[in-house]
């Protein structure tokens, strides 16, 4: 056995990398592109469809890429931009607000509730855990009435904290940060603790950059739902609904609007895909160069 | 307040873990505890809206929505069994997928973050806003290209299962493991949409292990096989039973048993019996999960 694995050593060693072969790494090239295509043909139709004029939009059967390109779909959605009730800015604003609060709001929150959950003792800390779980797998499509009447209980209809404070409650968050928070060994915190930091410092110099990924990760999902959010159940003042309302106005137009929908819907998909792939790099560089040694 | 006393040392932190908990426990408190209450308050009476006085009048009905929903009411229970079912099957494979796409994805290689960003593309698709844009531009399109290339799959999937299903049949498979392995290929789109957030928890699990372990490992002359086993699982252990919390109430969510409540809260306005739907069926899945991750959690290894 010993010798088969010193063989198997010496077999790999020769290679520049580590446990590569050339069939393992085509297999998995081919596997990762087959998921890969699966996952990004819908995204290529949005794009294509931006680009498509409206007799290629209503072409049948329907053609993946596009034959024709034209900005014609953007100009006429600026055109309905121009031509809404309200400014089309205060849209984007009323976006800003409403995802931006509920993004930062939730990860500071969540990540300040999970660092004692995950490194600290104190009494009612398993009940309150539960209670995280429990809360997550309510469904909340079944509560909406209760929701609502507590906003309207609140005063806080018809305006942005109706979305921005239930957001900052989501259940998930807070789980996914305890879980990462615990694997940060304790004697980091220790040596922190030693040296004199108060437990806020540890909490924001020691604790939040340890996990970044996950945090970031967070801001990614938390970001994400937001963004979806149409508001159209606690906001009824035209002046305070996000962007998100005014596209699907725009969308629930018609035929005739096919094509200004389809720069819409690609917009929509783009800015989520943008958010993301800035985080994403973030992530990549945190933990290799973090202080956990052991 | 001159006679407070002086707090013990253990009794300062706690004071300080609650203070740092506070935030999210209020708003929790307010507005998730509360309406959670109102729901099980719900469950247990009749509601009857009135319409010409504004709001409702809730009695008291004891344990009869529940009586009801097992007893009367004609799909219930067979909606809950598959939608429980169905769970059961998914949250494995979305599980070993994901893992095994972050294993691939955590490698360095060039266009890297492009083939990620792919990967991340179904959890944008998922979300409100673009299933409904893509709900018009389908419609526009006349059962467009969506549609179409899904036709297409389920065609020649169709075919080539029966086909597979026969030959593994023969061979002798037990039935059990063999519908496992059909149902599986049929839900594999959806497992593949469903995975985004998951692998992307995993790659974060992954970049959270301190590369002197892997150092160590190679050093000492471990191979990919015994590092993966010896350092990789052990370390994402804990990171599975997250995604498994996750993967669980997500396709929870979106499960038929979730919808039968809310067609019957909102279409047939009978919240009571809504709510008691929802109510049994968070139970029983809420009982699965603790069953399931304390089981893993017994296995796993945390760093102290």
């Amino acid at each position: 056995m010993k010798k088969l694995g010193k063989t198997f050593r010496r077999l790999f060693h020769r290679q520049k990398q580590l446990n590569r072969s050339m069939a393992g790494n085509t297999l998995l090239f081919v596997l990762m592109g087959i998921c890969g295509v699966f996952m990004a043909l819908p995204l290529v139709m949005i794009a294509n469809n931006a680009l498509k004029p409206l007799d290629e939009i209503y072409q049948y059967p329907p053609k993946i890429f596009v034959r024709n390109p034209t900005l014609e779909n953007f100009s006429d959605l600026f055109v309905l931009m121009n031509d809404s009730w309200v400014p089309f800015s205060r849209y984007i604003i009323n976006t800003v607000i409403i995802t931006g609060g509920g993004t930062v709001g939730h990860v500071l929150v969540a990540s300040l509730a999970a660092y004692p959950l995950a490194k600290r003792n104190f009494p009612g800390k398993s009940i309150v855990f539960s209670m995280v779980v429990l809360s997550m797998m309510f469904s909340w499509t079944v509560t909406q009435i209760p929701n609502y009447m507590i906003i309207s209980w609140l005063h806080i209809n018809n305006n942005y904290l109706a979305l921005i404070l239930p957001a900052w409650q989501y259940g998930m968050g807070l789980y996914l940060m305890k879980q990462f928070m615990e694997q940060i060994p304790d004697s980091l915190l220790e040596s922190a603790r030693l040296d004199g930091a108060s437990e806020f410092r540890v909490f924001w110099t020691i604790v939040m950059p340890n996990v970044k990924p996950a945090w970031l990760t967070l801001a990614i999902f938390q970001f994400q739902q937001m963004w979806g959010n149409t508001g159209s159940m606690y906001l009824r003042d035209e002046a305070l609904k996000p962007l998100q309302f005014a596209l699907q106005q725009i969308t629930a137009g018609g035929a005739a609007r096919a094509g200004a929908s389809a720069a819409v819907t690609f917009f929509i998909a783009a800015i989520p895909i943008i958010f993301f792939l800035a985080c994403q790099s973030n992530v990549l560089e945190t933990m290799t160069t973090s202080g956990m040694k052991e | 307040m001159k006679k407070k006393k002086r707090l013990t040392l253990t009794q300062k932190r706690s004071l300080t873990g609650l203070t740092f908990i506070l935030p999210w426990l209020i708003g929790f408190i307010i507005f998730y505890l509360r309406s959670l209450i109102m729901t099980v308050d719900f469950s247990f009476s009749t509601i009857e809206v009135n319409p010409q006085a504004g709001g409702y009048n809730q009695t008291f009905a004891g344990w009869e929505n529940f009586r009801y929903a097992f007893q009367v009411h004609g799909t219930f229970k067979q909606v809950l069994t598959t939608s429980i079912g169905d769970i059961l099957i998914d949250v494995p494979l979305i599980i070993f997928f994901s893992l095994f796409m972050a294993l691939v994805l955590n490698r360095k290689f060039r266009g890297r973050t492009l083939v990620r960003a792919i990967f991340f593309l179904p959890v944008i698709m998922n979300s409100e806003a673009i299933t409904a844009a893509l709900d018009y531009s389908r419609q526009q399109l006349m059962g467009g290209l969506t549609a179409a290339s899904a036709e297409v799959m389920e065609g020649s999937g169709g075919m080539s299962l029966d086909y597979y299903i026969d030959m593994f049949g023969s061979l002798g498979m037990p039935d059990m493991i063999l519908e496992y392995i059909v149902g599986a290929i049929g839900r594999l789109t959806d497992i593949i949409s469903a995975s985004g957030v998951q692998i992307i928890i995993f790659i974060a699990a992954l970049q959270a292990i301190a590369p002197s372990m892997y150092e160590v490992a190679k050093i000492e002359g471990a191979t990919g096989y015994e590092t993966f086993w010896k350092v990789t699982f052990p370390m994402v252990l804990p990171h599975i039973i997250t995604n498994l919390v996750y993967t669980v109430v997500i396709n929870f969510a979106e499960s038929e048993i979730v919808t039968l409540s809310y067609s019957t809260i909102f279409s047939e306005n009978n919240y009571g019996l809504g709510s008691a739907f929802a109510l049994i069926s968070t139970l029983i899945v809420c009982l699965i999960l603790v069953i399931v991750v304390g089981f893993i959690q017994k296995r796993t290894f945390y760093y102290n």
